[in-house]
């Protein structure tokens, strides 16, 4: 289903991305929460109920990844997004543990503290998806729903990435997925962005959002990344016994130790949820989508011939899923 | 069932097909001013054709001031649309404007806008939506085909994105990828555009092809729109024939040599306003009892301008279009409205297409030349004693354009009739 990389000669000159492009809405407040010393960036854009808390994702990008999405949703309801650490208006910690999902999830809690959010639903892509079901673990009584798409939570089976050397290796050329990992990153930080996202935006005539996403990347760094590389990101829960639900844990259908730690999250998630995912997504298999909708006996939505964001690029059926989703559970709140 | 004194719930009301009134949303686009002026004019015949029609408009400033001066009904879901007159003229600088990455980088707000269109027709109460070059519309309805809830007639004067050279390999790349993109959508889904209207004629449609080894722009509009010719909006006949009493009531006298410059409502315009009026002692040596008159309209100071006592400069003039249609010559921009207002009553005028604009610089130059109305000038290539030769000059020449048929928002209506 995959189509070949389709971005065409070099992106657009480097004077051109000197301003944001206009906003279709802009946030009605904004503010800053402090968490060990690290400054995290919110908006909040309409005064609707539900509320959504549209989290961040691996903070290559930071919010504006979810601008098809909140001009319409701040319409129909009330819409609160943040920046992720590392990327964006939001501080650049120098410590890997800065970074660990936890942290993420934390972030969210005080986001939705400042904004005077009681409970809120929650959706993430990719990475993001892993800090939704951290926050929805960690903070049952926050989390109203959970809108998963393009799931990255270790639940897909594994896809061939050509040349892609362990992390901190370096490859003998960088070219395509050999760009991938600390070397690659620290030699090209550009070109490894337009190859990435090249991948994530697979559908043929993706130009645009594949210049929004390295556009977006261009805010944080190299660095900033790998140090973030070093975090903890769905590790395996130890018992705690005011996030265990009640009953045992069931038999683990896993077939690796990632899958493992994943389905051991999925089983302790209370909430209504949906997960919405690309059947030709390169990043993270629509397996793992699949996987995951299982997982959480929730309602899955198979986007078929979309690669891993459809947030950016079939934005109109996202938002209208993420709606109807958002209306049944709305109605179950009051 | 028994309410028990709490308030009811509000009535849903379904109305059987055959005892609906016939209803159509129009969508006119607000870049550029022309589309209002065409679209009311449009409106207006096709009422003539189905008496019964309700039009509702989803629209935005400054299209809704238009509208509201006739009495048109805006949808109230309008007032949740984003500006892309304000995302336009933020994307422009000093007489620039990159119409096609303005257009491109209108993303988010298309994929808003298209969102609240969705939710007005989303009821099903509309028959038919008209859009005259409502991108959002057409795109995304292309690209989620299932929400098709009417009948749609699509309108354009122009198709086909062109690169500008200052975009390099870059800008040739990605205006034939959207013109792919356009062009598998449209020929994917037939049945999304019932009717697609081009507003023109088939030798407005400029020489180019959409991309290397695509097919010709011409060949392939002419399969897949039928031609309205140019909507003016209004009868331009009346403005010829009376010219001299117009002149006479703006003031305008036998031995003057009127010339006016306009550059729109917003501030792009400016640079343009200077150097024009610094052409004019040049000018005024050249052309006897040459009186200029610069229209600086509301966002460009008058002060800033520069200009000797001798021009008079304006704010605002109520009803530009009589002055323009009664001066010896004008000094505008290359927006196609304007320059076509111009040719439709037999006025010279130099026009200077904004820069890197491919609009203004290819689609309306070739229709004006196909008019022989108006001279090009190249904005880079024209300091003020250029201008004031090319003042000279038009000015002494004889009218030698075409006339502009008049009958287009008859024809245009004649063709979307049918659908409701």
């Amino acid at each position: 289903m995959a189509h070949a990389p389709d971005s065409g000669p070099a992106t657009r000159p480097a004077d051109s991305r000197s301003m944001e492009q206009s906003r279709a809405r802009y946030p009605d407040e904004t503010g800053v929460i402090e968490r060990d010393g690290v400054h995290v960036a919110w908006e909040r854009y309409g005064d609707g109920s539900p509320t959504l808390l549209l989290m961040p994702t691996w903070s290559i990008i930071h919010s504006r990844h979810w601008k098809g999405q909140i001009p319409y949703l701040a319409r129909h309801f009330r819409v609160v997004t943040f920046d992720g650490r590392g990327n964006g208006r939001s501080d650049r910690p120098t410590n890997a543990a800065a970074y660990d999902d936890t942290e993420f999830a934390a972030d969210a809690i005080a986001v939705l503290d400042a904004t005077g959010t009681g409970r809120a639903i929650m959706a993430g892509l990719s990475m993001g998806a892993g800090y939704v079901l951290q926050t929805a673990v960690r903070y049952p009584d926050r989390v109203a729903g959970a809108i998963f798409v393009g799931s990255s939570v270790g639940l897909a089976d594994p896809i061939p990435r050509p040349g892609i050397v362990p992390f901190d290796e370096v490859p003998p050329t960088f070219d395509g997925w050999a760009r991938y990992g600390a070397a690659g990153w620290r030699h090209d930080w550009p070109a490894f962005v337009e190859f990435f996202f090249s991948q994530v935006f697979n559908e043929r005539h993706s130009t645009k959002q594949i210049e929004d996403a390295v556009d977006w990347a261009s805010d944080t760094d190299a660095e900033t990344i790998i140090t973030a590389e070093g975090s903890a990101y769905l590790s395996p829960l130890q018992p705690a016994a005011e996030w265990e639900p009640v009953g045992a844990e069931p038999e683990s259908p896993a077939s690796s130790e990632r899958e493992s730690a994943a389905l051991g999250y999925t089983w302790r998630v209370r909430c209504p949820s949906l997960v919405i995912h690309g059947d030709a997504d390169v990043i993270s298999g629509v397996s793992g989508g699949r996987r995951l909708a299982a997982a959480l006996g929730a309602q899955l939505i198979i986007l078929a011939g979309s690669g891993h964001d459809p947030l950016g690029r079939d934005p109109v059926k996202v938002n209208l899923a993420m709606r109807t989703f958002i209306e049944q559970i709305g109605r179950n709140l009051r | 069932m028994s309410s028990g004194g709490a308030a009811p719930a509000a009535a849903e009301t379904w109305t059987r097909s055959l005892a609906r009134k016939r209803r159509a949303l129009y969508i006119s686009s607000p870049i550029g001013l022309g589309h209002a002026q065409r679209d009311v004019a449009i409106a207006a015949e096709l009422r003539k054709l189905h008496p019964d029609l309700e039009i509702d408009w989803l629209a935005q400033h400054p299209v809704t001031a238009v509208l509201e001066a006739h009495g048109e009904r805006i949808h109230p879901l309008s007032a949740e649309l984003a500006s892309e007159s304000a995302h336009i003229t933020a994307e422009s600088s000093e007489h620039d404007l990159n119409a096609f990455q303005a257009i491109r980088r209108m993303d988010e707000i298309l994929i808003a806008n298209f969102m609240v269109f969705h939710d007005a027709v989303e009821t099903g109460e509309y028959d038919l939506v008209i859009g005259d070059e409502a991108w959002d519309v057409d795109h995304f309805l292309h690209e989620n085909p299932e929400l098709k809830r009417t009948a749609f007639a699509w309108m354009t004067d122009f198709v086909g994105w062109l690169p500008m050279p200052a975009g390099g390999e870059r800008e040739a790349f990605l205006t034939a990828d959207y013109n792919a993109e356009m062009i598998e959508h449209v020929e994917r889904f037939p049945r999304i555009r019932d009717r697609a209207i081009f507003v023109g004629e088939p030798d407005d449609i400029v020489p180019d092809d959409f991309g290397p080894g695509m097919p010709a722009i011409r060949d392939w509009t002419e399969r897949h729109y039928a031609f309205s010719g140019y909507v003016t909006g209004f009868d331009p006949s009346p403005l010829i024939e009376r010219r001299e009493e117009l002149r006479r009531e703006l003031g305008f006298q036998p031995d003057e040599q009127v010339v006016i410059v306009a550059v729109g409502g917003s501030g792009v315009g400016e640079a343009l306003l200077r150097r024009v009026i610094a052409s004019y002692p040049d000018a005024v040596r050249r052309v006897n009892g040459l009186r200029m008159i610069a229209v600086a309209g509301p966002r460009i100071d008058p002060a800033v301008l520069g200009a000797p006592p001798e021009v008079e400069v304006r704010r605002f003039v109520p009803d530009l279009f009589r002055h323009l249609a009664a001066c010896d010559l004008a000094v505008v921009q290359g927006g196609l409205t304007t320059t076509m207002e111009l040719a439709a009553a037999r006025r010279p005028f130099l026009y200077f297409p904004l820069r890197n604009h491919f609009e203004q610089n290819r689609h309306v130059r070739h229709r004006l030349e196909r008019y022989r109305a108006g001279r090009y000038m190249d904005y880079d290539a024209s300091p003020p004693e250029v201008i004031a030769g090319a003042i000279a000059e038009e000015l002494a020449r004889p009218i030698r354009s075409l006339p502009v048929e008049s009958d287009g928002a008859a024809r245009a209506a004649a063709l979307i009739a049918p659908l409701i």
